[in-house]
Order: C-alpha cells, then structure tokens, then sequence
C-alpha cells in the first residue's frame, strides 16, 4: 500500500531528525565495534601494518597470562563486595532516614555531599586519608591495630578501592529513601495492628517493596564496577609501586596499559571483548534470577 | 557508586521539600517510623566519618608547603594558608587555563547533546516511519555495548583525522546524541499530550517547525536534566582526556589536579596542598550544578521510581 504524501513526508522527517544518531550510530559504535573485532585477532602497534594473528589473543589471554586473571579476579572481587555492600549500607542508612528524625535534612545532604564530589577528587583525597600515617591509621592506631599499607600492599588495595566505593553509599541512600517514601503506609498500619515489630516490618515490607529498584541498581552498579578505571590508575600510580602493580591490576586500567603504554592494539582489543562477556555473563544471570527474589506489585492479585 | 535509576514522567508542582514532612502528615507516628536514640548515634557516626576525607581534603588545602614537606597534616585545620587558593593560578601552575579548557569541553559536550538528543528523542516519540520500531530496538541495545569496545577504534579514527591533542574527540561525538538521553527524551515526549502539535499541523506548520515551536518549550525539564548529567560526566571524565591530550595547556581540571600529582621532583612529596586546592575547586562547580538542578530533577522524578526497571 502506498503511503500518503503527508505519510511519506513525515517519515523523511523521521529520518532527517534521527540522522545524528544514525550517524553517530555508524561512525563511533558500529564502525568502531566491526573494527575492534578484527583488531582483536591482529598483532598491531597502531604504526606498522596490523598482522593477522587469529584467535591467538585470546587463547593467550586466557592460557598464558597471569596477570589477566589477576585482574580479572581482582576485578571480580572488588564488584562482587562493594556493589551489595554499597547498596546494604545505603538501605541500612535509608531506612533510618525514612524515620521521624530531627534535621533530616542536615544527615541526608551531609551522606550524599560525597558522591556529587567528581572521582578524580575523590581518589586524590583518599590516597592521602588512606596514606601510610593518614588518618584511618591513625584512627585505627587509636584502638591497638596497625593499620595496612593500603595502597602499596596488593593484598590491601581492593579493600581501599571498596572503602572508596562505600564513601558513595549516598547515591544508593537517596535513590532506595525516595522509593521508600513511596511504600503505602496502610501496609505498615495493617503490620502493627498484627503486632509485627519495626524489625520484622523492615524485612516484611520495605524490604519486599524495594527489591525492583534494588535490582536495577545491582545490576547497572555490578556493569559500573567492573568498568573500574580512574580509582585504581589515581589511587595506584604505576611509578610508585613497580614491583606490586601487577598484583593489584584490574581490567579497564590493565586494558588501558596495553593499548595506551605498550600499543599492544589487538591484544587490548581482545580484553575489551573479554571484558564484554563477563559483562554480559553476569548481566543475563542477573536477570535469570530476578524471578525468585525481585517483587512486583503487578504478581499480587 | 550507585547508579540513578531515571524514569520520566512531567508533574505538576515541585516535589522538592515534600519528603520533609512525617510519613503520613500530621497522623501518629507509626511503631516502625519511631527515630530512637540508636537512630540518632548511628546518623551522627556515619555523617561523621563521611565527612572526614572532605574536612581532610580542606585542611590539607589551607596548609603551608613547609606542613606538606614534612607530611604534617591533622585532620582539622590548624593552619589557614589562604594564599594557597590565590597561588594556584599564578606561576607555572596551570590551574586557570585547567578551568577554561574543562570548561570549554564540558559546554560543548551540553550543548551537543541537548540539541541532538532533543531532535532524535523527538522524532522517535512523535513521528511515524517504516523501521522505526527496529531503530528504537538498536538504540536500547546500544546501551549494553561496554565503552571500552569501542575506544581503541574511536582512538585509532580520531588519530588519523589529526584530532588527537585537540578537545574535539571530547566533544563532537555528544553532537550524534547518546542512547540513554534519546530514550529519556522519548519517554518525556510521550507523555505530553499531543493535541498540541496536531492542532499545529492543522494550522500547516511543517514538522520543523512544530518541533521548533511546539516541542521545544516544553522540552526543557527534560533537556536541563540532560545538559546537567552531560556536565556532571565530562566535567569529572578522566579517562577521554588522558586518552587524546598530551599538552598540559589542553588537560581540563579533572585530569589536570591529578598531572600535576606525577610531575613532582623525585624523592619530594606532591604539593598535596594545591592538589587539594584543584579538588576543590573541581568540586564546587558539581555541589552548585546539583543545588541548581536540584529542582529539574525532581521535576522529572529521577529519583528512582521504579517504572523504569519493569
């Protein structure tokens, strides 16, 4: 059936006015993603002709390279804790803000001033409060404990890239106290009159309640976490620490160095894909298992 | 750190200073809603220890070199070195031309992506065209593309178009809009009622136009909070920036306060106290962005319904 001049003029407008995303669309994803596929089987330095390697990147990176594991290992631990703690410390924090407390305000603003604060400032400042003589330390020094070298021992360093996570906590907060508030208050009525306590109302209901959002930010903040970069290259300064970067590598920086300080191209290509699947891998399982624990109003009749 | 979970629905009213009142009004206080002394502790200890890198942060600012060179810091300041806050745009410390070139990146950025954004969102809301439903399909997957796939590509094109050590591979990829504002933009669209611009095409104003002179007033809300989240990532980007600029005289702040961390003579501490200053100073601008948007976003409500997850 032929379409109508007003029809067809339409759809030329339609495609006029999305022509910037289509081009944009080609041009630095679809382009660049064909092309990364083909570098990733490449032995290229960006500045002589690429050689075409096959899969042999890839079965390096997964048979004869320790420190890709290490870093994926790292990177896995480090997502696999700060992103549930994250979002526990901010239910936790959430849930008593949601309460009848004086200058709510004053506690909300003063838990969410740190994530407006960008992640290069925040890196900086925490490489010297978490400083050999840095005030944790000191702090910890306080109580009888010795503190760690937190940024130059490779078993430490994962938990100061957490702590820094943990000091945004704030986003979660205000993101799970809004969807709090939004909770009817007939069903906490009904709860008391059946003579259930604050504790078990928490678990009963807010917390059935909130799994939706709880989820949705488990999951972009698991994709976040994984894509780790500026924390660990500002908190861990490759000069610093010679002898011990590797150990502590995770996966964009160790991409990063590939690509951007050896020109290794198709082999940083490869990790770039790799890190696409784990990605992926844990996005779907995520997903699969939403049925189980995530609570829909729409499921109740 | 947590990620929002944006769902778009234009209201009515301001919300903000809403969620300053009881649940439930003037009604008793329920059992579970009861703030106990524990309550109180806990709030006090937790925006205590919260807060301790940012007065660290500022002692460390207010500090004199000779505090620096002997790592004597104390976590409230005991000495009040404004001069600090003066010293870092004179010199050889680049701080001043840092502020104009995150600036000139992050502007650009905003208004790339408003005006592309606003034009594609638009269009896949309103307009009717064969493919369409496919192309929306393509936008939402393109979410899940991790960047890192396509930054060595992207580097490899900007170097052979001779951009590499110029703001614009920073900038003029925001003019091809992104995704995640296209179908925040789209969802703001379709909730507007649409007798308006039928009625405009009645009255035989072109589609241009009706976007012009129709849509676009009533975009704002929508558009501000895209320009604020454009701000706030490129105004903090580090990783675009040490990526394609070398010339500490193109480096925007955020990578800037960090460069200046590296270049310290060997075996001497950083100037920690002007880094410090560099933080803050990266800071503010974010802290207004966010009391001035404050109310943009809530008007959108995105603070995290959770429409946007079913």
């Amino acid at each position: 059936m032929a379409m109508s001049r007003l029809r067809r003029r339409e759809a030329l407008w339609f495609y006029v006015f999305v022509s910037p995303w289509v081009i944009g669309f080609l041009a630095f994803l679809l382009g660049p993603m064909v092309s990364s596929i083909y570098f990733s089987m490449t032995d290229w330095d960006s500045f002589t002709p690429p050689k075409w390697v096959g899969l042999d990147n890839y079965t390096k990176l997964l048979t004869e390279d320790p420190v890709f594991w290490k870093a994926l290992g790292n990177t896995l631990f480090y997502s696999a804790v700060s992103v549930p703690l994250g979002l526990l410390v901010g239910l936790w924090l959430a849930n008593l803000l949601n309460k009848q407390v004086r200058a709510r305000k004053l506690f909300r603003t003063l838990i969410y001033l740190p994530t407006l604060v960008p992640l290069v400032a925040a890196s900086l400042a925490f490489r010297v409060v978490l400083a050999p003589s840095g005030p944790l330390n000191d702090v910890l020094g306080w109580v009888g404990i010795k503190g760690p070298q937190w940024l130059l021992d490779p078993s430490w360093v994962k938990y100061a890239l957490i702590l820094l996570s943990l000091w945004g906590a704030g986003s979660a907060t205000v993101l799970l106290l809004a969807a709090m508030k939004g909770i009817p208050r007939e069903l906490y009525e009904a709860a008391e009159i059946d003579g259930a306590g604050p504790v078990r109302q928490f678990w009963s209901i807010t917390v059935p309640q909130l799994t939706p959002v709880i989820f949705f930010n488990l999951v972009m903040g698991l994709i976040g976490a994984f894509q780790v970069f500026s924390q660990v290259y500002i908190l861990m300064p490759k000069a610093s620490q010679p002898g011990t970067y590797n150990a502590s590598q995770t996966m964009v920086p160790y991409l990063f160095d590939q690509a951007f300080s050896y020109y290794h191209m198709g082999y940083a290509s490869a990790i770039s894909w790799l890190l696409f699947a784990v990605i992926l891998v844990f996005t779907l399982l995520a997903f699969r298992t939403t049925r189980r624990w995530v609570f829909y109003e729409t499921e109740v009749k | 750190m947590a990620t929002l979970a944006p769902t778009v629905a234009p209201q009515r009213g301001g919300q903000a200073g809403k969620d300053e009142e009881p649940p439930g009004g003037t009604a008793r206080v329920l059992g579970v809603f009861k703030a106990t002394p524990f309550t109180y502790a806990t709030l006090i200890i937790v925006s205590a220890v919260l807060s301790v890198p940012l007065v660290f942060a500022v002692s460390i600012a207010l500090s004199t070199d000779h505090t620096v060179s002997t790592n004597a810091f104390t976590i409230l300041p005991h000495e009040f070195e404004w001069r600090n806050f003066t010293k870092v745009f004179g010199g050889d410390l680049p701080m001043g031309r840092f502020l104009v070139n995150s600036l000139i990146i992050a502007l650009g950025s905003v208004i790339g992506q408003m005006v592309s954004s606003g034009l594609v969102g638009y269009a896949f809301a309103r307009l009717r065209a064969p493919g369409k439903n496919v192309m929306f399909l393509v936008v939402i997957a393109t979410m899940m593309i991790p960047t890192q796939i396509t930054m060595i590509p992207q580097f490899i094109l900007f170097k052979d178009l001779g951009w590499v050590n110029t703001y614009l591979p920073l900038i003029v990829p925001n003019f091809f809009s992104n995704a995640f504002n296209v179908f925040l933009v789209r969802q703001f669209v379709s909730r507007l009622p649409s007798e308006l611009d039928e009625a405009a095409m009645v009255d035989g104003l072109g589609f241009f136009g009706i976007y012009r002179r129709i849509m676009l007033p009533m975009l704002w809300p929508v558009l501000i909070a895209i320009g604020i989240f454009t701000l706030t990532y490129n105004w903090g980007d580090f990783m675009g920036p040490l990526i394609y600029l070398n010339d500490e005289s193109k480096m925007p702040l955020a990578l800037g306060v960090q460069y200046i961390t590296t270049t310290a003579v060997a075996g001497q501490p950083p100037p920690w106290n002007l880094v410090m200053v560099g933080s803050i100073l990266l800071t503010l601008p974010m802290i207004a962005v966010y009391y001035l948007g404050q109310r943009y976003l809530y008007e959108m409500d995105i603070s995290g319904g959770s429409a946007g997850v079913k």
